[in-house]
């Protein structure tokens, strides 16, 4: 399998530019996922490497193959011997499922024999070898869903390319086909590079996760360095949930600096690298808020550093844990525990210092996406 | 690695690097689709380049001699003869056209949507007219519905009742055309409303639209292009037809743009050439811009698309008892419309006289066959025709599924005006397409051999054919999803093979209706022939059209019942193809 790489690739349509200068790398047997909101570019990637697409400049190669070179090679999707699962599938409707897998294999001449048996071979890899002679109309649909994997899969490809291929399943069979694919992705080990929107199947599915924003690379990471290292508020605020506090920073002993967010008497300790001074955002996970329960011991919340006190402003119970939105100074605080607290009563709450990311002042460029 | 996607047993090391691409012969698409713009605007547009001559020359092109000249347009356009021609020919083409949007849509939507019974007896009643030549079903017409004809007296003598429109006018004229034209929108729009999504009428129900709202609200707007293509189509037929006005209008002198130019060009002597050629020219700029709107209204194609790659069925929404008054009307109308006068054209073919005075089963003959028999001519025009509708219809069908493809489904440069180019030969008048071929054959083949060919006459019906053809074939191409053939392309297929193996493949229903139609309009068709017809290739529908002209009803019926039954062959075996069609 030949590794992926992408320079410079940028593409506009008319005056809106949706890829400025991309640069990525995928290596050999990677899972590799682009992930970002509707409009972000991760379709313009995907359909610029499968070749459907062509970008007004930058190169990509496939190992030593160059498949795109600004306007000197430009190799016909065809040629790039990709499988590509779409989002709407794509199926032939008018193809029996044996003769949509076969399809790829018919174009490159394989013989009849070779043929059947390959079909075979594929369509048990994703358990549909007793549906064959089926048409797609009489399929579900995540059994078309793998009849267009298998189809993808068939020729062998170099590259595997998925465009949201989960979005059209329901969510308890999207989660098995996450787990199904990845264990199907490693066994076969196909380069593969992965669209999608949400950001759970990202982080369960990914090798590394690139996520992008209005047609610009963010980060670049395994699934736990996006997640616990985000680069920016962005992307903090996209991959999982997040309480973003602005406030005013100015240096404190030890490596520390301290935060004041408005209408909260005491600053924050926050971990900080050198000359932390100004304006500046602070990230917190829900989860990574220790709750302390009212009229608990005062020894609990001795040693701590950062604790103050929040009023619950309204609850969630979600199986697993509560979700609360509560009242810190003027801001918003979400706080997740297996705690039950009454609505409206008081909560101390602890932000423990190695929990808090600190980030530098919003700019337009940076703005958190649309919450719808 | 158990299962492996990399290298199959047989197959080179991946290593070296070489694409393991599928293997072919690769010629580039784009030297294709410039081939085929190439034949197309020559075939389609070239032969308007001598009406345009001609129509600004002072002498006749075959004559030596001549000069530049406006005199042919100012003698048009002052002559009042013209433009009350104009004048009627616009108002019958309006009134025509509204009445057959009105019922072919509301007979699409109704007979392919809805549970009001008797379906599809009634949709197969509706689309009987376009089957025969309109000339028959005039012959009809006039036999039953006429003031003087056998069910309009019996009804006066018998009942109450009495039929309200008199053939000889305007209105009459209409009605006689909407029968012939409704059935040309209903299959344009049906063939889009199967295509339908039924999700999207679903979400509607969801938003609170109960089911006819949905169906009104939702589906309606989505055959917008339909309605658009097929509205100016009928339009251009009824605006150019020559069978109707010659019949029906002679008694009340109710001239037409067709029977102006056809009076000038056969009746005066010596033929007024520079004037007729002026006027085709007149009605090219009219229609040009009538294609400009169309295009304006109809917007962007990938609005209406409907079909994704994910397959569904088609769903029936329940009116309740209301489909049984509908019923009642929709049969009424077709009794009328359709029954009454195809009666009429078997009652005439099989009698010697048909009148209410005396019982039909005591007159029945079937001299009026055995003269077509006999007659070395008339016989020989149904063989001729039977060529030009098998052998042409099949032909131009291939024609159209590719350039539409090449159209509307790849990157190619121009496909824009290859969509034009599809769409406007309908415009021309059938006697104009006939005489521009007529002088293209004249200057490029002074021998006369294509001209005094089948193919000749062929050609021009092919192309008077093609934006009939187009219209079916077309809402079928733009219902299919872009990522069939997107999966196509990353499988390792060429935008041709892409193309054939699942565009044309998925078209093919679309591709077996367009050639049925094509079939039956190159059967009947006439108005081209006038001036390409010679002794040795005579053609059914001009055959019948002299015939009308001169006699009686009785072997022109004779004529419909025998295209009747070709017909009716040809579309059952349609059906048998349409039966072992694609699964989706």
């Amino acid at each position: 399998m030949p590794d992926l790489t992408l320079t410079k690739v940028a593409k506009s349509f008319g005056a809106n530019v949706v890829l400025h200068d991309l640069d990525l790398h995928v290596r050999d047997g990677e899972l590799f996922t682009l992930l970002g909101p509707s409009g972000c570019g991760k379709s313009t990637t995907l359909w610029s490497i499968a070749g459907l697409h062509s970008p007004d400049s930058g190169t990509i190669t496939f190992g030593d193959r160059t498949v795109f070179d600004g306007g000197r090679i430009d190799v016909a999707p065809e040629r790039r011997n990709c499988g590509v699962v779409f989002q709407s599938y794509a199926v032939w409707p008018h193809l029996s499922v044996h003769d949509n897998v076969a399809y790829p294999l018919k174009l490159r001449k394989e013989r009849r024999p070779a043929r059947a048996a390959r079909v075979r071979e594929v369509l048990e890899l994703v358990e549909l070898d007793h549906l064959e002679g089926r048409y797609p109309h009489e399929l579900s649909g995540g059994q078309q869903q793998r009849v267009a994997l298998a189809r993808a899969l068939a020729h062998p490809p170099d590259l595997l390319l998925l465009d949201e291929p989960f979005s059209n399943l329901d969510a308890k069979l999207r989660e098995r086909a996450r787990e199904w694919l990845r264990a199907l992705q490693q066994r076969i080990g196909v380069t593969t590079v992965f669209v999608t929107h949400d950001q759970d199947e990202a982080l369960s599915m990914s090798d590394r996760i690139m996520v992008m924003d209005q047609g610009r690379v963010r980060q670049v990471g395994t699934p736990e360095e996006i997640y616990q290292e985000p680069a920016d508020v962005f992307v903090a605020d996209f991959v999982g949930t997040v309480n973003v506090l602005a406030g005013r920073a100015a240096p404190g002993a030890d490596g520390t600096a301290r935060v004041w967010l408005d209408g909260l008497g005491r600053p924050l300790i926050v971990p900080a690298g050198a000359g932390l001074d100004g304006d500046v955002r602070l990230t917190v996970r829900p989860e990574r808020i220790v709750v302390h329960p009212p009229g608990g011991a005062p020894a609990d919340t001795a040693g701590a550093v950062n604790t103050v006190t929040v009023k619950v402003r309204s609850r969630a119970f979600l199986g697993d844990h509560y979700r609360y939105v509560t009242d810190l100074g003027e801001r918003e605080l979400v706080v997740r525990t297996l705690t039950p607290v009454d609505h409206g009563s008081e909560l101390i709450v602890e932000l423990p210092p190695d929990a808090i990311r600190v980030f530098g002042p919003a700019r337009p460029d940076m703005a958190p996406p649309d919450p719808t | 690695m158990t299962v492996t996607a990399g290298p199959r047993p047989g197959t080179a090391a991946p290593e070296s690097g070489r694409p393991r691409g599928p293997r072919r012969l690769s010629v580039p698409a784009t030297a294709g689709h410039y081939l085929i713009w190439a034949v197309t605007l020559v075939v389609v547009v070239g032969p308007v380049v001598p009406i345009a001559l001609a129509s600004l020359w002072s002498a006749p092109l075959y004559r030596s001699g001549g000069h530049l000249t406006l005199g042919n347009f100012r003698d048009l356009l002052t002559d009042p003869a013209w433009w009350a021609a104009v004048g009627n020919s616009a108002a019958f083409a309006a009134l025509t056209t509204v009445s057959s949007v009105l019922f072919g849509v509301g007979a699409a939507v109704l007979l392919t949507r809805t549970d009001v019974p008797f379906r599809r007896l009634f949709a197969g009643l509706l689309i009987l007219p376009i089957m025969l030549p309109g000339l028959v079903l005039i012959v009809g017409w006039m036999a039953m519905w006429a003031p003087s004809g056998y069910v309009s007296s019996w009804l006066e003598v018998n009942t109450v009742l009495w039929f309200p429109v008199d053939l000889y006018t305007l209105p009459g004229m209409a009605l006689v055309a909407t029968t012939v034209a409704a059935p040309t929108v209903f299959l344009f729009c049906r063939t889009t409303v199967l295509a339908i999504d039924p999700a999207l009428e679903d979400a509607a129900r969801s938003a609170g639209a109960g089911p006819l709202r949905a169906l009104v609200s939702v589906t309606v707007p989505l055959l917008r292009p339909a309605v658009l293509t097929s509205a100016l189509l009928v339009f251009a037929i009824s605006f150019e037809v020559l069978g109707l006005p010659l019949i029906l209008g002679f008694s009340n002198n109710i001239t037409f743009v067709s029977t102006y130019l056809y009076d000038n060009w056969i009746n005066a002597a010596p033929p007024n050439q520079g004037l007729v050629s002026a006027g085709a020219v007149f009605l090219l700029v009219c229609v040009s811009g009538l294609l400009v709107l169309r295009n304006r209204l109809v917007g962007d194609a990938s609005r209406y698309t409907t079909v994704t790659g994910k397959a569904a069925a088609t769903r029936v929404v329940g009116l309740g008892p209301v489909r049984w008054a509908l019923a009642a009307v929709l049969a009424t109308a077709l009794g009328v419309l359709v029954v009454v006068p195809l009666a009429g054209v078997v009652m005439s073919a099989f009698t010697s006289i048909l009148t209410p005075y005396v019982t039909p089963w005591s007159v029945l003959t079937t001299a009026n066959f055995q003269a077509i028999a006999d007659h070395p001519i008339w016989s020989e025009s149904i063989v001729n025709s039977l060529l030009i509708a098998g052998v042409g219809g099949l032909l131009t069908t291939a024609a159209i599924a590719v350039v539409s493809v090449v159209a509307h489904r790849s990157a190619f440069r121009f496909r824009g005006s290859l969509q034009q180019a599809v769409v406007w030969p309908r415009m021309m008048p059938g006697l104009v397409t006939g005489m521009a071929f007529f002088w293209s054959f004249a200057i490029l083949d002074p021998s006369g051999a294509v001209r005094g060919s089948l193919w000749g006459i062929g050609l021009a019906f092919a192309v008077r054919s093609l934006a009939l053809g187009y219209g079916v074939f077309y809402p079928a191409l733009a219902a299919i999803g872009e990522d069939l053939v997107r999966a196509a392309r990353t499988s390792g297929a060429t935008w041709w093979q892409a193309a054939m193996s699942v565009v044309l493949r998925l078209s093919a229903p679309a591709m077996a209706a367009c050639f049925v139609l094509l079939f039956v309009s190159m059967l009947n068709d006439a108005d081209p022939a006038v001036f390409l017809v010679t002794d040795r290739t005579p053609v059914m529908g001009l055959t019948m059209l002299q015939l009308a002209a001169t006699s009686t009803g009785g072997a022109v019926a004779a004529f419909g019942v025998i295209q009747m039954v070709i017909t009716l062959a040809v579309l059952g075996a349609g059906r048998i193809f349409l039966g072992v069609r694609a699964h989706a």
